[in-house]
């Protein structure tokens, strides 16, 4: 170690926030106590102006060369910190934080005492840490200025043409046959009856015209490698078997064409034929031929003549984009509620979802805008639109759709001013949710039009089987008794859910969803936009449902966000990458290659004789390939086995049978304990907690000196299996180590309880809490003899097989232990 | 209203439908006209027909095979009803009959050419009537004014000559398997088959006391068992080309069926094309489109040839 660590701790007040709780001034004086530790101060605010100043002013006064700041999650605010701290001339990866509040006072508000104690660790494991901190640079790399906006609805639509009127290349990659989606699909638009397709139509168009959009319809993603700034993404054109550059869009091929097939764009209410648009203002306006349908009488090929635009032969074609950042806009699907009997949808003919009565609606539908009942082709004289199909009901799905409460008001206008007295319109509802700008006053007009509004879910639909009218069972809310309504048309107001494949989506672009389905944003407020991979943005309903405006807005967002990454030459990565030691990897010797076989990005390489070596810009820095190394070759920079070491060492010195010693991953279990804190969910404060980047990253060595250490109990928290590790499969291999490990250790004689591998998401501060709880009275019935005789027993076995790790690091320069 | 893919089996029809909340489509068998034949299954684009095998009772008749159509894989496109050579099948579109392939002309009628010359007969004769297999035929005898009188009225009328016969053909069902045309003792009928081609039965391999494919053959006299072999013989004068036998005949290549023309309208389609060549063989199909080809090149010629002398 070139220079002697000088470490400055300041301990935040949060307000009363922390000081409220923790005995600040005895804080201070511990951390005084601390090696290496020459100044200990405490501010109001750290995170303010004032606060950063003095930070700043003490880095001088006290040639510090290593900060640590006791305050909240450094999920908040570590990335201020750092700038604060570089803006002194000091290496910002020699600043540590120690995460006292949500961790402690946040968590323990009812034991002051035990949380100042609580604190005092923290804060000595952060300093452990801070004082083998080595100094990193920022990689810089290039930046692709392309986006691709994968999905061509509203949201799609409007993220592309900001980008392109920016002068960004656009690709516009779509799954089916015509952009627009479900707003193409919509008759009028709430809350001021526009009619969709003409202003959606004009868009539509402006993106097929405009110079720097190219659009790649009727295509599937198959892969995304690379990373923000340089993403190459390979993409598969699925054969149309028309020709684009030869189709005119004139439609002869149509009329002559024998076959009819139901037409998914008309919810399978009407038929298309086998070559054919799914709706007349398709852009790009390319006519397809279904190959499942199509007999291949070749009259098509007859009526296209000379224009020669059809080919039977078309084979998928497969193209590799670069692209600087993706903006994933993906829809949702409507919820068919064929598997609940209540409603009788798909059993009685004139019960009908709210799509499909859009579909009926619409001029350009398949019924050239008639209401008609299924049963007899005839005009409904009256209509009940029953809200809250699948949305808010525990049993199915829990969240409220949000639109729909708008659009069954909108159908309702609708309803009434096509057929005025002629018919009587229902709304069957639980709460009218009419917020945002004039949907209040189109309730109100809705009201005013004699649409019928009866508070109160509907409980089950019955059929008249003569007249085939549906018999509605509710209970009415404000009469406080159940009524049954007798109707000749049921329209269900279905949950809008995750869009079918958002799985296969969530996996080739690495990103999570979350229990609900739709994609999980990296921060439900400050970072609505953003995913947790850099460079790939949401927007539209792919994350939760929106309405039209809601989904404009984010797609205009997202391309604000993209803006921000194509718009500069170079973007910087956080260099918490992975290093292969050259001289002690052992592929020179032997085949392993297992960082090869781990790395979830493809970015370590072990040819056959030759060193691994890992590709900076590629990795991701999950760390899983530095746990999984044979020879501990692979250092996870800013995570080393040696600043854990140390964490570990600090955490159990004193009174380790009485702790839980827990490795959280920063994305989901930490997060998720940030929760835990900010929900004030109170759990006892035995858990002393180390952060990685990546559950993968926890090293077989870390829970064996634990346990050597004398830890009570030992926790390892990751994203929950399979899908939701931020690095695609750390939690995969980490599962697989740590099982191994657990099932010798239990052999070894160690109590099941004492190590548990758990899984907990950035939404289960509530399961967090639980568990820590649960441990805690684990250890507490296991006892301190049993544990202390248990770790006498493990003792010499685990200095055996820690005996390699120990020669490694025989002559440590700095060490944990107390002045 | 979700799409609906119904399936309703009664005693004599067999239906699917195709129900959607605007449009609706079905496709219904007669099961009193089907004989099981291969034509249908063998001609669907979608494989959506299947043509399934009665298991054989021990010392029982063979049993005719039994239509099945899959309400999920059928487009509706029509093909079966027209190549089905007994006119079993019936396909709806919103409750009316409508073949989509012949709206298009994407697809051929088979041509029945039956011609009946009334004058020839004689007054009391019904060998026609009886012989049709399908009881298809009816013969009526008409007094002057067009009464039907009975034939013990016409034995018994003085003016035989003033008589007229009229037979009735039911020519849409009609197989035409020209047995009423052979039995004609005066040659008034006069029947040109649908489809050509070989059936040959290989004696060697086919099994001794199986007689499977005569059981089911529709037509009497196509097949016949001879007493002095006891085996099955072909008579290719009355077959049909349907093909029932070849699916009941237990023994490969025991009983050989090679259609090789097929009598119908002119079309110009690759569905067609398709169909003939799977209905006949690769050869047959190029045969018909060659001649295709050559007409069209024919009438190509007359036409400029018209256009020079007209200037």
């Amino acid at each position: 170690m070139a220079e002697t660590p000088r470490v400055g701790v300041f301990v935040c007040h949060c307000g009363l926030n922390i000081a409220g709780v923790i005995a600040i001034k005895e804080l201070i004086e511990y951390a005084k106590t601390l090696p290496y530790v020459v100044v200990a101060d405490d501010n109001r605010y750290s995170c303010a102006d004032p606060g950063q100043e003095q930070i700043r002013k003490s880095i001088e006064n006290n040639k510090l060369n290593r900060v640590v700041v006791a305050a909240c999650s450094p999920r908040m605010h570590e990335p201020t910190f750092r700038k604060c701290v570089m803006e002194t001339g000091l290496n910002p990866y020699f600043f540590e934080m120690a995460n006292i509040r949500e961790f402690s006072s946040w968590a323990h508000g009812d034991n002051p005492e035990q949380a100042t104690e609580k604190a005092k660790e923290i804060v000595k494991m952060a300093v452990a840490k801070a004082v083998l901190l080595q100094p990193l640079e920022a990689m810089e790399v290039p930046v692709t200025n392309k986006a691709m906006v994968l999905g061509g609805g509203i949201a799609g639509i409007c993220a592309a043409l900001d980008l392109a009127d920016m002068g960004f290349k656009v690709y516009m990659v779509e799954k089916g046959e015509s952009i627009g989606g479900h707003m193409a699909q919509l008759d009028k638009t709430f809350p001021t009856l526009d009619c969709s397709i003409c202003i959606e139509g004009p868009k539509m168009v402006d993106v097929s015209r405009h110079p720097n959009i190219e659009i790649i319809s009727f295509a599937d993603v198959l892969r995304v490698d690379g990373y923000v700034g340089n993403f190459k993404v390979k993409i598969r054109k699925n054969p149309r078997n028309v020709i684009a550059d030869n189709c005119t869009g004139c439609g002869e091929c149509r009329d002559v064409c024998p076959v009819e097939y139901p037409n998914e764009w008309d919810m399978d209410m009407g038929v298309r034929k086998t070559i054919s648009v799914p709706f007349d203002q398709a852009v790009p306006l390319v006519y397809t031929i279904n190959k499942d349908y199509c007999i291949e009488c070749y009259k098509c090929v007859d009526a296209c003549g000379a224009r020669q635009a059809i080919n039977f032969d078309q084979k998928p074609e497969e193209v590799e984009l670069d692209v600087g950042a993706v903006i994933i806009a993906t829809g949702f699907d409507i919820y068919l509620p064929t598997d609940d009997q209540r409603y009788g949808y798909g059993k009685y003919d004139n019960v009908i979802t709210a799509l499909e009565l859009e579909r009926l609606i619409l001029a350009a539908g398949p019924t050239r805008g008639k209401v008609v009942r299924a049963s007899d082709g005839k005009k409904p004289h009256s209509v009940a639109l029953i809200q809250c199909v699948g949305s808010r009901d525990v049993n199915k799905y829990e969240w409220c759709s949000g639109f729909c409460c708008m659009y069954a008001v909108k159908n309702a206008i609708l309803l009434k001013e096509k057929y005025k007295d002629d018919v009587e319109v229902y709304i069957l509802y639980m709460d009218m949710r009419t917020h945002f700008k004039g949907y209040e006053e189109f309730y109100r007009r809705a009201r005013e039009l004699g649409v019928n509004f009866i508070r109160g879910k509907a409980s089950q639909i019955l059929e008249d089987s003569k007249t085939k009218n549906l018999i509605i069972r509710a209970e009415d809310v404000a009469l406080g008794e159940p009524i049954e309504l007798e109707t000749e048309m049921a329209v269900l107001c279905t949950a809008a859910i995750a869009k079918k494949g958002s799985d296969e989506v969530a996996r080739i672009f690495s990103i999570s969803r979350g229990t609900d389905g739709f994609f999980m944003e990296s921060h439900p407020k400050l970072k609505p936009i953003d995913t947790p991979v850099d460079g790939i943005l949401l927007a539209g309903a792919c994350q939760a449902p929106k309405d039209i405006p809601y989904s404009v807005s984010q797609g205009s967002g997202a391309a604000g966000r993209a803006a921000t990454i194509l718009s500069k030459p170079k973007w910087k990565i956080e260099p918490i990458i992975a290093v292969v030691d050259q001289e002690t990897c052992q592929n020179t010797r032997v085949k392993c290659a297992i960082c090869q076989k781990v790395c979830p990005y493809g970015a370590a390489s072990a040819p056959e004789n030759q060193p691994a070596r890992v590709t900076p810009a590629m990795c991701h820095g999950c760390g899983t390939c530095v746990a999984e190394c044979p020879t501990d070759a692979i250092t996870q920079m800013h995570f080393t086995d040696e600043q854990i070491m140390n964490q570990i060492n600090a955490a159990l010195e004193a009174n380790p049978e009485e702790k839980i010693l827990g490795f959280l991953c920063n994305w989901c279990s930490y997060a998720g304990a940030d929760l835990a804190g900010t929900s004030r969910f109170e759990h006892p404060p035995t858990l002393r907690a180390i952060r990685v980047m990546c559950s993968g990253r926890v090293d077989r060595d870390f829970v064996l000196e634990a346990f050597r250490e004398g830890a009570g109990m030992v926790l390892v928290a990751a994203c929950h299996l399979p899908y939701d590790c931020h690095y695609i499969s750390g939690n995969v291999w980490m599962t697989k180590r740590m099982q191994a490990l657990k099932g010798m250790l239990e052999k070894l004689g160690l109590s099941p309880e004492r190590f548990r591998i758990d899984y907990i998401s950035a939404a289960e501060g509530s399961k967090f809490a639980e568990v820590i709880t649960e441990m805690t009275e684990q250890m507490k019935a296991l006892g301190k003899d049993r544990i202390l005789a248990e770790n006498e027993k493990l003792r010499p076995i685990i200095d055996r097989m820690l005996a390699r790790k120990k020669a490694k690091k025989a002559a440590p320069t700095i060490s944990a232990s107390s002045k | 209203m979700p799409l609906k893919e119904l399936k309703t089996d009664t005693e004599n029809t067999l239906t699917i439908e195709r129900i959607l909340h605007t449009k609706r489509y079905s496709l219904t068998l007669d099961k009193t006209l089907c004989v099981g034949c291969e034509i249908c299954q063998i001609t669907c684009p979608r494989e959506a027909i299947e043509i399934k095998k009665t298991p054989k009772k021990n010392g029982e008749k063979a049993q005719r095979p039994i239509f099945d159509v899959s309400e999920q894989k059928c487009s509706y496109c029509g093909m079966c009803e027209p190549i089905c050579p007994f006119s079993a099948l019936e396909v709806r579109v919103d409750g009316q009959r409508m073949v989509p392939v012949l709206e298009k002309e994407s697809f051929p009628k088979l041509i029945r050419e039956i011609e009946v010359d009334p004058t020839k007969c004689d007054i009391d004769c019904i060998d026609c009537q009886e012989v049709c297999p399908l009881n298809l035929i009816s013969v009526k005898i008409l007094a002057p004014g067009g009464k039907e009188i009975s034939p013990e009225e016409a034995r018994s009328m003085p003016n035989k000559e003033n008589l007229k016969v009229k037979v009735n053909i039911e020519k849409n069902l009609s197989p035409c398997c020209r047995l009423c045309e052979l039995k004609c003792p005066k040659g008034a009928i006069h029947v040109r088959k649908i489809m050509h081609g070989i059936l040959r039965i290989n004696l060697e391999k086919c099994p001794d006391g199986c007689q499977d494919c005569l059981d089911v053959c529709p037509i009497p006299g196509a097949l016949y068992l001879d007493e002095s072999d006891r085996k099955v013989h072909t008579n290719e004068t009355f077959c049909v080309f349907c093909g029932t036998c070849t699916i009941v005949c237990p023994v490969k290549e025991a009983l050989v069926l090679d259609r090789r023309t097929i009598h119908h309208t002119p079309v110009s389609s690759g569905a067609w094309n398709k169909a003939l060549e799977k209905l006949t063989s690769a050869k047959e199909y190029s045969k018909e489109a060659k001649t295709k080809a050559l007409t069209k090149a024919k009438k190509m010629a007359e036409k400029r040839l018209l256009l020079k002398e007209a200037s």
